[in-house]
């Protein structure tokens, strides 16, 4: 139990992090969280002893994470735009606020492999090979998709932030 | 060595800390005196703290304690299960597993062949300002430079109406394609240079430098040249009789 716990506690931060980048809801990313952690601990003795427990982890939430979304597509509710309404972060000033909005809305405009890329390298400091890993893309497609994204955000960031803001008052 | 030529996506890999020696050397280099590719860089870092920064001064709360008793919970499950089919591996499991092995091995193939595309979307060049890159490397493409590549032994050399060409070596890739690695002095610069046989030589990698008054200088873009073929998963040189056969067959 100690040691199982002892490894998975410290990359509970990061998953919560990047389940609420995904989702924009506090309580559904705890809950896919918390899924991913008990997939996980189930599946314990067959994680490679050797292997990233990170990118591991990762991958086990993000898969879980397109299984729900493909159902809830399928139920026809639309996620993204109310979760963008609800941007409420503890504890931010109004300054820190608006750069999250802002950050969050531009990462709304690309496509989920892109936001995740740029999550998983520019947020929890995965390496490119890792975030290959995870996403089961080849190391090159993982640097074209990111360079891209990046160049997608930038672009938003100065051109549409004025927009954006406007569409908030 | 006055300018390199790279693209967004090798920039990125610098800013991120990705690129190995002596690549990433050559790319801080030229940061160091082309203002464009610094300013680049310098924008990809820029980006990657700005995303950084957001979640991480918004996002840390406290695990929630349902979440850490949660998890608890089904730690303490699993050993219990465990603990009592310490023998029943399920068969399930071999399958998981080996599939998350499987994804690992060919990573490494996937770096290799990563770098080598990016190396040729980059057309990989450094060298001076003066001669336009393109020129260039339609000069290492040129029919009688093609036609010395399916022919000339490694070590040999040949004078051509625009400059001296020199086979260094060949290489079969781990794909088993063919690459020669050459040389083409022309006036003040020497380019160095891979081709790789497809339905031509097609260049796949240049690095251009200045060339000083000694008849042969040690190639400055040959570490780069290594380290690109080292990626490539290039094989030992070949070399008389092998070479000569590969050669013959790759003409057919």
């Amino acid at each position: 139990m100690d040691e199982i716990a002892s490894l998975l506690e410290p990359q509970i931060p990061a998953l919560r992090r990047y389940a609420w980048a995904l989702l924009r809801d506090r309580e559904a990313a705890d809950d896919l969280v918390q899924d991913t952690l008990e997939r996980a601990i189930g599946r314990w003795g067959q994680r490679r002893q050797e292997g990233d427990l990170r990118a591991w982890l990762f991958t086990i939430q993000r898969n879980l994470f397109l299984n729900g979304l493909r159902q809830r597509k399928a139920r026809g509710t639309h996620v993204g735009e109310e979760a963008l309404a609800d941007v409420q972060a503890p504890g931010t000033s109004p300054e820190s606020h608006a750069g999250l909005r802002d950050v969050l809305a531009g990462l709304d405009a690309l496509p989920e492999e892109q936001r995740s890329l740029l999550l998983l390298v520019g947020v929890e400091d995965l390496s490119y090979e890792q975030a290959a890993k995870v996403l089961g893309i080849p190391l090159g497609t993982v640097m074209s998709r990111l360079s891209r994204a990046r160049a997608r955000l930038r672009e938003f960031m100065e051109t549409g932030r004025g927009s954006a803001l406007r569409r908030v008052k | 060595m006055s300018e390199l030529h790279l693209t967004d996506e090798v920039l990125m890999a610098f800013a991120d800390g990705e690129l190995d020696e002596p690549v990433a050397a050559a790319v801080a280099g030229a940061m160091a005196q082309n203002p464009t590719v610094a300013r680049k860089i310098v924008e990809f870092q820029q980006s990657r703290r700005l995303t950084r920064s957001v979640f991480a001064s918004n996002l840390a709360p406290d695990v929630p304690s349902e979440l850490r008793a949660a998890v608890a919970a089904q730690i303490e499950a699993y050993e219990a299960v465990s603990r009592a089919g310490e023998r029943q591996e399920p068969v399930q499991t071999q399958s998981i597993r080996s599939e998350w092995r499987s994804r690992a091995y060919p990573m490494k193939m996937a770096l290799a062949a990563s770098v080598a595309a990016v190396a040729v979307a980059a057309g990989y060049f450094i060298g001076q300002q003066s001669q336009p890159e393109a020129g260039r490397l339609a000069q290492l493409e040129d029919p009688l430079v093609r036609q010395e590549l399916g022919r000339l032994g490694s070590g040999s050399e040949v004078e051509l109406p625009f400059g001296r060409l020199r086979v260094i070596s060949t290489y079969r890739l781990a794909d088993q394609s063919l690459c020669r690695e050459f040389r083409l002095h022309s006036g003040s610069s020497a380019t160095d240079a891979v081709a790789c046989r497809a339905d031509e030589w097609d260049v796949t990698f240049a690095a251009a430098a200045p060339v000083s008054d000694a008849e042969y200088t040690p190639s400055s873009g040959g570490d780069l040249v290594d380290s690109y073929l080292g990626n490539l998963g290039a094989g030992p040189p070949l070399a008389g009789e092998a070479e000569a056969e590969a050669l013959a067959q790759s003409a057919r």
